[in-house]
């Protein structure tokens, strides 16, 4: 036994081999998983349970049904994953850091040592995504069926889950790695969280300077995914028109000289105006006649309106009959009277009909709000994961260069 | 012109307009260099920007703020300048970067106005004024007041001077060496630095020994005589200008292999409470055993030594539910499970009791008599002092340089400071500020002038 050997210093063989880096990788991840129970590791998981079950209540009526709440919901989701990482492992650096110390002069790796991290974290992360989707469908949030790289979409909502949750969980260990202790560790947290949700980019509008730091949050290309994942481009934008609904009450007056009316109505420029104008006045009987049939009154008037048209000025546009009428004495000696026009915004969407306001409305501002990073595509999605994961790595690759200097600290 | 004038008086004294703030400014300067002088430092440092941050928190004592506090200044000059190249007028193109740097200049002005608060309360001391003082020295308008009172007024004198480290360390040095053993620890330390913003500190210097197999030394020194230092230092942990061989072999050359012959117990427990102790010691054993030996030997190692340190009754228990003494127990046997041929136990006695102690220190003696090197510091000797074979002191001399001031046994050490008690000894080296008798330069050139003759 080598122990034995040992005995004669003198004969001692120096050419004695140590457990390498994989080797010591299985040591320290069957510690960590042997004291998941004992240290408060395991609380991360009803924690999740919690955070999961309250922002799922809050966006479960919006969440892929229309494009705001798609946004708003994706941005709720990429918090509750990045709060999940960066609690699971803030502190398990920071609070073992003597031990670390100590086990590195006695001939750990370090680089071992953050890979069993990276495996024993990534366990957690893929425990939190699990609980997470179950319980956010459990509330209410209803997923879409299909997904674009796997037949369900829950499947690919779950991945993005995990590798932002597992981005940020890599994140706060190499912060773990930076702090003396857990107080130093705890209180530069907030900073990093309050940075990833100004600086994602997708529900603030930043100046252009800061633009380019959104490429270095993770809650970026999460936001993104998630977005992307949720169809945000193909989804009804209701904003508009729920305000508008919300003022269907609210009076408006309307006060216009007959000076404004007639100019208005003189401008060709305006499209609308330059083809009310080509309308013939004899058609414009017609239609009367049409629309009047409906009740006996209107029809006796619209009678007596066509007979007048027809015999007198039939033949001419709108136009010209407008022109008659702008040019005319008398009225040119009223253009300064006003008039007021009182209705509600509720009658008004009435009159110009509330369906195709609603459909006019949701289309335009569909297209101004279109945005290509949201596009429904399997490239976008490989992307946002791709940044993901070179999230991970880089953090993971910083720990251990932070971490191989721990023989500088202080004593 | 105006912009090199005034980027010059902003770096040099800490103004940007050439108005009567500069005027006070250089007068500023006139009284620190002054002070500087008064204090043992070159008086020319009062105008070299960012440097005399760093030798007035020297004079005041207060070293360890002066790295902080010169940065905080070097940064604030650096933005300074660069808000002077500015256009201040194109607000609107130049917002964002004014706002980013006035939230900069804003932390970075409260960080330094700590830092100065403390060099100046301890400059206050040094001088043994009141510290009413502080309030004109805060203030840039009425900073020059004291400056110029303090350096010119005769009855303004510092209590202490910033001593010149390089003279004195002349005046103590000592030339030796030991002879390299077969079988043993040999230590031949020149010395161990470390570089400090402006100034590089000697830890350590001029520490020769040859420690026999088979003796279990004890390592005597003062808080800060570079204790830890030294066995750090030894087993090659924090390298040194020095050749350590262990066995004829180079610690230092040889680390990799050498740290598993090496054995270091920590002063506090560095184990993870929440684990057991049976895995604690199997994990210990993977990591430091070969890998040759396999699983049901290091069990049978893992008992063995579980055994020889009586926790084989706790073997089951979570790390942070065992005693004081169970915990160095297991401290010490993790290390001791690679049968390591150099022992090293930092304080492992503190907070131990008298008997509990003992049977630790007894426990030591043993695995000493079993061939080993066992090198143990503990700042209550005289209890278990007839366990030991040698005794190391190091104290600190007035250049501030841990030295060694005696290597021998037992009996010649008590003849050598003509002390009987070992902790009397510490008393005698340690310096008068500490409560000691200040004789550490003594002893250090008493022993190299008996050890080498110089």
């Amino acid at each position: 036994m080598a122990v034995e050997r040992n005995e004669n210093n003198t004969n001692r063989k120096l050419t004695i081999r140590h457990r390498g880096r994989i080797e010591q990788i299985g040591i320290y991840l069957g510690k960590m998983l042997r004291m998941f129970v004992y240290q408060s590791d395991w609380k991360v998981v009803p924690m999740a349970v919690l955070i999961a079950g309250l922002v799922g209540m809050v966006i479960r009526s919006r969440l892929f049904i229309n494009r705001e709440g798609t946004l708003t919901g994706a941005f709720c989701m990429v918090m509750v994953c990045i709060w999940n990482g960066s609690f699971n492992s803030i502190q398990v650096i920071c609070r073992e850091r003597d031990v670390i110390k100590r086990e590195h002069r006695s001939g750990m790796h370090i680089s071992s040592y953050i890979v069993s991290h990276m495996i024993y974290q990534a366990l957690l992360c893929l425990i939190q995504t699990g609980v997470t989707l179950y319980v956010t469908r459990l509330v209410g949030v209803q997923y879409p069926e299909n997904g674009l790289l796997t037949p369900w979409m829950i499947v690919d909502f779950g991945i993005s889950m995990f590798l932002i949750t597992y981005a940020s969980d890599m994140m706060s260990l190499w912060i773990s790695t930076l702090s003396r202790n857990t107080t130093t560790a705890m209180t530069i947290m907030p900073f990093v969280l309050i940075f990833q949700l100004v600086f994602s980019g997708g529900m603030l509008t930043l100046p252009e300077w800061s633009a380019p730091l959104t490429n270095f949050t993770i809650s970026n290309p999460a936001l993104k995914v998630l977005a992307t994942q949720g169809d945000y481009n193909n989804q009804p934008v209701v904003t508009l028109w729920n305000q508008l609904n919300k003022m269907v009450d609210k009076e408006v007056n309307v006060t216009v000289s007959l000076g404004n009316v007639l100019d208005l109505l003189e401008n060709e420029d305006i499209a609308a105006i330059a083809d009310l104008r080509s309308v013939k006045v004899s058609d414009l009987a017609g239609q009367m006649d049409t629309e009047a049939s409906e009740s006996s009154t209107a029809a006796l008037q619209a009678d007596l309106a066509k007979t007048m048209l027809e015999s007198k000025i039939g033949s001419l546009t709108l136009g010209e009959l407008i022109d008659m009428i702008a040019t005319d004495e008398k009225v040119q000696a009223e253009r300064d009277m006003s008039y007021t026009y009182s209705s509600t915004v509720g009658d008004l969407l009435h009159m110009a009909g509330e369906d195709r306001v609603k459909e006019i409305l949701q289309n335009e501002v569909k297209d101004v709000s279109y945005n290509a990073d949201y596009d429904y595509t399997i490239e976008n999605i490989l992307y946002y994961w791709f940044r993901l994961i070179v999230f991970s790595l880089a953090f993971a690759a910083l720990a251990v260069i932070t971490l191989e200097f721990i023989d500088k600290d202080k004593r | 012109m105006n912009n090199i004038l005034r980027v010059f008086t902003t770096i040099f004294f800490d103004v940007s307009d050439l108005n009567v703030s500069l005027l006070l400014s250089v007068l500023q300067l006139i009284g620190l260099w002054r002070i500087f002088q008064k204090c043992g430092v070159k008086g020319w440092w009062a105008f070299v920007p960012v440097g005399r941050c760093y030798q007035l928190a020297r004079c005041a004592g207060r070293e360890a703020e002066a790295p902080a506090y010169c940065l905080t200044q070097l940064v604030s000059i650096i933005f300074s300048v660069y808000l002077l190249f500015v256009n201040i007028t194109d607000v609107e193109d130049n917002s964002t970067k004014l706002l980013i740097i006035s939230v900069i200049l804003i932390s970075l002005a409260i960080a330094f106005v700590i830092y100065q608060v403390r060099v100046i309360l301890g400059l206050i001391e040094v001088f043994g004024v009141k510290k009413r003082w502080a309030f004109l020295w805060m203030i840039n308008e009425t900073a020059w007041l004291p400056a110029l009172i303090w350096g010119f007024g005769k009855q303004y004198q510092p209590g202490w001077q910033v001593q010149d480290i390089k003279a004195e360390m002349e005046r103590l040095a000592t030339h030796g060496s030991a002879t390299a053993m077969d079988e043993g620890l040999t230590i031949n330390l020149k010395d161990r630095t470390v570089r400090e913003f402006f100034q590089k500190k000697t830890l350590l210097r001029d520490i020769h020994m040859a420690i026999p197999q088979g003796h279990m030394v004890l390592l005597l020194g003062g808080s800060g005589a570079g204790k830890t230092t030294y066995l750090n230092a030894i087993n090659g942990y924090e390298k040194a200008n020095a050749e350590v061989l262990l066995n004829n072999t180079n610690m230092y050359t040889e680390y990799k292999k050498m740290q598993y012959e090496v054995g270091f117990v920590p002063q506090s427990e560095m184990m993870r409470g929440k684990d057991t102790v049976l895995n604690t010691l199997l994990d210990a054993s993977k990591l430091r055993l070969p890998m040759d030996v396999s699983p049901s030997q290091r069990r049978k190692r893992v008992d063995e030594v579980m055994e020889i340190f009586g926790l084989l009754p706790v073997k089951n228990n979570l790390v942070e539910k065992l005693s004081g003494g169970q915990k160095k127990r297991l401290s010490i046997s993790m290390e001791f499970l690679s049968n390591p041929s150099l022992f090293i136990l930092d304080e492992p006695d503190s907070g131990l009791d008298g008997v509990m102690a003992r049977e630790l220190f007894t426990q030591l003696r043993k695995i000493a008599d079993t061939g080993k090197i066992v090198i143990v510091i503990t700042h209550t000797p005289d209890r278990v002092i007839d366990l030991f074979d040698d005794v190391i002191v190091l104290a600190k001399d007035s250049a501030r340089t841990g030295r060694l001031a005696f290597y021998g046994s037992i009996e010649e050490a008590r003849k050598f400071f003509g002390r009987e008690k070992m902790e009397e000894i510490v008393k005698s080296v340690n310096r008068k500020e500490e409560g000691g008798d200040g004789l550490a330069d003594e002893f250090v050139m008493k022993y190299a002038e008996v050890q080498y003759g110089c």
